[in-house]
């Protein structure tokens, strides 16, 4: 175990007091608490971590930042695990994710022998013929893919949060704590996050050898955290940035959406690979990814190390590895000369070779095939290998330090404006949007004293831009050197030198896809995929931007750079989910009706009974059971979901006149009238039962969806019109439950003293009165078409009056009854449902309502349309249609077509079995010529099959309405 | 016959209750699901029995205290001569003598509720019976809660989107909002007071239960966050 752990480093993030055992690949590893996956297992001498997505070669460490795809894990049902950042836990069990069997052995190996068949484009060309498509998809699906959903996995709930700061520094480097601290200084609230465990960034681990520099970082994150306007959230990656200043900010276990005043951006940038041949081989890893190693973790990422470099980063580099006791057997620079500095000097004096002006021409597999053994070094004619003079140099591991390129996706996605920097051959930040600053290298700053400058800089510019102080000027010195390489790529016969290790694309295949014709970035991209891999360009881009510049003949900013979106990190699923808050309604009798075997159906937010179990009775029994009730005995329904309005003042029947098509200045005071709204176009939007309890004080409802739409539009149109009046939504505020049948009245009797009689209390009169002792508004109307009574009380008494309603009817078999049954009987009135009847076209001459429309009143909200559509010809009119008595087979449902000699005649809207009339009886829209009563027609079913039904005239039952008011005097309800 | 008077947050406490008793091994941290019913104002309502977690995060349903409401061109007129302190601004609130509060909601909305002590909305609500023009008296039928605890503005970062720690307390703002999808009127300090629509109570109790539960927090008695 640990057979390449260094003796301890100060500041590592491991705990060497703590051993964690998890297994990999079926066997036991043991790593210390702090651990990644990846650097306990390179510790203990593991080299192949994973296999590429398409030639399934080994692969190891590449960058140990966050962008390791080639060592994404499975562990049970999590997928993807990111090895270079998850700290190991004792229970982890991990697999390679695109392995065919042991990843030391993957049995897709085969596929890098075939790679000169899996050409660029490959995926375009496959796909090409349709015939061979079904084919492909299941090869490819088999061969590649990121691991193995387990549909049973739980739904892991996590937090969304809402965060808000004055200044939001991305980026706990020494640039972005610089910032955080001059901002906080000068007197905002800063948050500032990173996506590593620990804050400090490059300063805590690209040394030079140089311990100094790690203490002066730590004090600096001291102060950090010591600041009383400073929060630090660690672990936590800004995946994104939107409009005024949204930052969605991803920790482990929740997302949070920051709204900050001001956002500094200093995320840094990606090292880069150098493209030469065999670059992925286990050992070839990032300069940045063994410094890590290092002094993280304390592991060595080599014994004998070739560092091919094209800048001071790579000596640096260097020398941290021998600070360790690991041998540098050479470094290699791509340019053709080099500045003499302490590191150099240190090298040279530890006897280590410096090749200026070569380039590593290919890199040696080891026998194993799972690691280096040597580099191939040529020197450089003109930027080309000199093939005939090439060195090998043996060793066990290389360092890339050739490069870097700007982590600027959230400065792009912020709409800041970038240039190519010829110098430090880097986008850097051209013009910033208001509010949004950069420091350090993402700015193109370097050097470390600069990058603490350029942080303070950013932090003043913040602050001055919240008004929280002057701006200082603070200069900042460019840099002396270039960080980057303009080419630090080197071509090959033999290929395998790859730009793109996520989807193993390599060089040729990018004058591949020019000579193709595919010679733009957006083009590029998408024909060879590069960057559209789980790490999303971060190392390849900038490579295959400078080669297609090449190719092309441009210049980097000429070539430009791909639009980079939100998120441009991974976000897990169950960050995005979150809890995902779906706001239900309960009337105040819920309770009740889950103690009567309710089954529950949603009607928008609410939960409403859709009808109540009875032991051995199927769903069509109960609801048929239900109606037989209301219709032989008494029922009692909670209808409490209804919207309820109240209007007071001097204009309140004046407001209504506006609003609804009936008449209604001319109400008595105690009586009821339907409603019936329309919107400016003249098409049916709402209807409901107006009540006038005092010449001043109506009293209305409205359906169950239109409640809220229709107090909002109502506010609306009293607050133009300035009438006086007041509006109150009581929809929540009151309960109110029908009480029907033909037992009704003697049930309600027994709880009021009030006079019930039809002389006191006749059809279509609403009464103020006490039911049991509350105070309650009653309303003699009927949806159903029995005697009833709608009642309105208080919501906290709805209770009461359910229960007293129930023991008051126990004598008579009272039962409740749920929507569906509800709904039968309506139907078999023909009354008809706003939104289900009707559509968002629908007027009230189709619908047969004509009679509740006062065209002759002064104004009313869709007047003018109607008076337009009143001189034509309907297209279509609602009717009532019955199938034959006899039907047996499956019965049309709501939407099935009305054919007519092979044309669309017309629409279900309503249909159900009649329990009453012993047949299927239903509401439809039909062209005006085939509504005559009597008249047959067709109706195709969803199987193909067709219906014969019959017009109907409409109620189906009790046309005379004599059961719901005894004496019939005038008609007042929804009848089509 | 009188009829009873019941929270509509009454509800979710007894199914919380039912739930927990369904357990055969009641895991301790639910042990604040235990729900006692209790009659104040005659209305009756549920409250949890975890003492311990009012320091932590406590919530309560404070539905039983009567209250109020108006509106109108002239209602801020007519408290005024019923002897009500009138906040100068929408959003705005004071506490009234003898406890309780009047809120601002708006230009020409008030809500008035009392404190456990004091019985001013009866009077009001009597006193509307015959309100004079322009003032509209609104029947309150809110799930009413308190939330309070060290962790109270952990739990507003996951349900609310408004920035909180901005708000200045000495101005006693009312804040009409969304929590956690629902309308919602908040009055913040060091306990946050929270209503709703009665219809949405339950859902809003139980979403907001559930998560002060992960935070090691509970349903309380009253007492614990309401001074008496």
């Amino acid at each position: 175990m640990n057979e390449m752990r260094l003796l301890p480093i100060p500041g590592e993030w491991i705990d060497r007091r703590q051993l964690i055992d998890f297994t990999f690949e079926g066997r036991r590893v043991t790593g210390y608490a702090g651990d990644t996956i990846s650097s306990a297992l390179w510790a203990s001498g593991y080299r192949i971590l994973g296999r590429s997505f398409k030639y399934h070669r080994p692969r190891g460490i590449l960058s140990f930042a966050n962008h390791d795809t080639n060592t994404l894990m499975q562990n049970g049902q999590m997928l993807n695990v990111r090895a270079d950042v998850l700290s190991i836990r004792s229970d982890m069990a991990l697999t390679a994710i695109n392995s065919m069997g042991d990843v030391r052995s993957d049995r897709a190996h085969v596929l890098d022998f075939f790679s000169a068949f899996l050409p660029v484009g490959f995926y375009y060309k496959a796909f090409h013929t349709k015939k061979l498509f079904p084919f492909w998809e299941k090869v490819i699906r088999r061969m590649t893919g990121l691991g193995t959903v387990d549909p049973s996995t739980p739904h892991i709930r996590t937090a969304k949060r809402y965060d808000f700061c004055d200044v939001l520094v991305i980026g706990a480097g020494i640039s972005g704590l610089s910032a955080a601290l001059s901002a906080a200084q000068a007197g905002v609230d800063v948050v500032i996050v990173d996506e590593n465990l620990h804050p400090g960034g490059s300063g805590q681990y690209q040394l030079g050898g140089e311990m100094a520099q790690a203490q002066h970082t730590a004090n600096l994150v001291k102060s950090v955290q010591q600041h009383p306007r400073i929060r630090l959230y660690t672990e936590t990656e800004a995946a994104g940035y939107y409009d005024d200043h949204w930052v969605p900010l991803v920790g482990r276990n929740y997302l949070s959406k920051m709204r900050a005043e001001s956002v500094i951006v200093a995320t840094g940038v990606y090292e880069q690979p150098a493209v030469f041949r065999n670059n992925d081989l286990p050992g070839v890893m990032l300069a940045s990814a063994a410094q890590r190693l290092i002094y993280r973790y304390g592991v060595k990422p080599m014994n004998r190390a070739v560092v091919l470099t094209a800048n001071s980063d790579g000596y640096r580099a260097a020398v941290d590895l021998i600070a360790q006791g690991i041998t540098v057997v050479a470094v290699v620079d791509l340019r053709e000369s080099y500045v003499e500095d302490q590191w150099t000097k240190k090298l040279c004096d530890r006897g280590v070779k410096i090749f200026p002006n070569h380039c590593i021409y290919e890199a040696s597999s080891n026998p194993a095939n799972d690691g280096v053994s040597a580099a191939i070094v040529c020197s450089l004619n003109s930027g080309n290998p000199e093939t005939g003079f090439a060195q090998l140099i043996s060793c066990d591991g290389i360092l890339m330090s050739v490069g870097w390129a700007a982590a600027a996706n959230l400065l792009y996605q912020a709409k800041t404006k970038m240039r190519f920097d010829d110098h430090v051959q880097q986008f850097v930040p051209h013009i910033l949007p208001p509010g949004i600053f950069a420091c350090g290298r993402v700015n193109g700053i370097f050097h470390i004293e600069q990058k603490r400058c350029d942080g303070q800089r950013a932090g003043l510019e913040a602050a001055a831009y919240l008004g929280k102080s002057d701006l200082t000027k603070i200069a900042v010195l460019p840099e002396a050197e270039s960080p980057s390489h303009p080419f630090p790529i080197v071509a090959h016969p033999k290929g395998k030198n790859f730009v793109d290790f996520d989807e193993d694309l390599q060089l040729k295949d990018f004058y591949n896809a020019a000579q193709e014709g595919f010679d733009n970035i957006e083009l590029l991209k998408r024909y060879t995929t590069v960057g559209m891999g789980a790490s999303q360009g971060k190392h390849s881009n900038m490579n295959a931007l400078r080669i297609l510049a090449r190719i092309t003949n441009k210049t980097p900013e000429q070539v430009g750079t791909t639009t980079a979106r939100p998120f441009f990190h991974p976000v897990p699923m169950s960050h995005l989910a979150g809890r995902g808050f779906t706001p239900e309604r309960r009337t105040p009798l819920h309770s009740r009706h889950e103690a009567l075997g309710a089954e529950f159906m949603l009607a928008g937010a609410w939960r409403r009974p859709e009808y109540y179990r009875q032991r051995g009775k199927n769903r069509e029994d109960c609801i048929r059971l239900e109606v037989e009730a209301v219709r032989n005995g008494v029922g009692i329904i909670d209808v409490g979901t209804l919207g309820k309005l109240e209007i007071r003042g001097a204009d309140a029947a004046e407001f209504l006149e506006r609003v609804y098509t009936g008449r209604y200045t001319s109400m008595k005071i105690g009586t009821t009238r339907y409603a019936l709204m329309l919107d400016e176009t003249g098409v049916i939007v709402d209807d409901g039962v107006i009540a006038r309890l005092s010449a001043e004080h109506f009293y209305f409802t409205t359906t169950t969806s239109g409640a809220a739409t229709v107090y909002w539009e109502l506010s609306r149109l009293n607050t133009m019109w300035r009438l006086d009046c007041g509006i109150v939504n009581l929809t929540g505020a009151r309960s109110s439950i029908n009480l029907v049948g033909s037992h009704a009245r003697t049930v309600l009797a027994k709880l009021t003293d009030f006079e019930l009689s039809e002389a006191a209390f006749p059809y279509l009169a609403v009464r103020e009165m006490r039911i049991a002792g509350m105070p309650a508004i009653a309303m003699r109307v009927g949806f159903v078409g029995e005697w009833g009574y709608e009642i309105h009380v208080a919501a906290d008494s709805a209770l009461a009056l359910w229960d007293a309603l129930m023991n008051a009817g126990a004598d008579y078999n009272i039962r409740p009854f749920g929507v569906e049954a509800q709904r039968v009987l309506r139907l078999e009135k023909g009354h008809l449902i706003v939104g289900q009847d009707t559509d968002g076209l629908t007027t009230p001459m189709e619908a047969n309502l004509g009679w509740a429309v006062k065209l002759d009143k002064p104004f009313f909200v869709g007047q003018r349309s109607l008076q337009i559509i009143a001189k034509r010809t309907p297209k279509h009119t609602l009717v009532g249609f019955v199938l034959e008595k006899n039907f047996k087979g499956t019965p049309p449902q709501e939407c099935h077509l009305i054919i007519d000699n092979n044309e669309i005649a017309g629409r279900v809207t309503s249909i159900a079995f009649s329990p009453t009339l012993q047949c299927y009886i239903g509401l439809a829209y039909i062209k005006p010529g085939l509504s005559e009563v009597g008249n047959s027609f067709s109706i195709r079913t969803t199987d193909g099959t067709s219906v014969m039904a019959t017009v109907s005239k409409t109620p189906f039952y009790d046309p005379d309405n004599a059961r719901q008011k005894k004496i019939a005097t005038v008609r007042r309800e929804v009848v089509v | 016959m009188t009829g009873f008077r019941v929270s509509p947050i009454c509800d979710a406490m007894r199914l919380a209750q039912r739930a927990t008793s369904e357990k055969m091994a009641k895991p301790s941290s639910e042990e604040s699901l235990i729900a006692t019913e209790r009659e104040i104002n005659q209305m009756r309502f549920a409250q949890g029995n975890s003492s311990g977690h009012s320091t932590t995060l406590g919530i309560t349903d404070l539905s039983f205290l009567t209250r109020f409401g108006v509106k109108g061109a002239a209602a801020a007129a007519w408290l005024h001569a019923q002897n009500l302190p009138i906040p100068d601004a929408p959003n705005r609130w004071l506490p009234l003598r003898g406890g309780g509060l009047i809120a601002r909601l708006g230009f020409n909305e008030f809500l008035i509720e009392d404190s456990i002590n004091s019985s001013i909305a009866p009077q009001l609500i009597e006193l509307s019976q015959h309100p004079p023009a322009k003032v509209y008296p609104v029947l309150r039928q809110d799930a009413a809660i308190a939330l309070g605890g060290s962790l109270i503005l952990d739990l507003l970062a996951q349900t609310c989107s408004l920035h909180f720690r901005a708000l200045n307390l000495s101005e006693c703002p009312v804040v009409l909002t969304t929590m956690v999808g629902v309308n919602v009127t908040i009055i913040p300090g060091e306990i946050y007071r929270i209503w709703c629509d009665g219809t949405y109570g339950v859902y809003l109790w139980q979403t907001l239960l559930n998560i002060i539960e992960e935070m090691q927090g509970g349903a309380v008695e009253f007492e614990q966050l309401l001074p008496l």
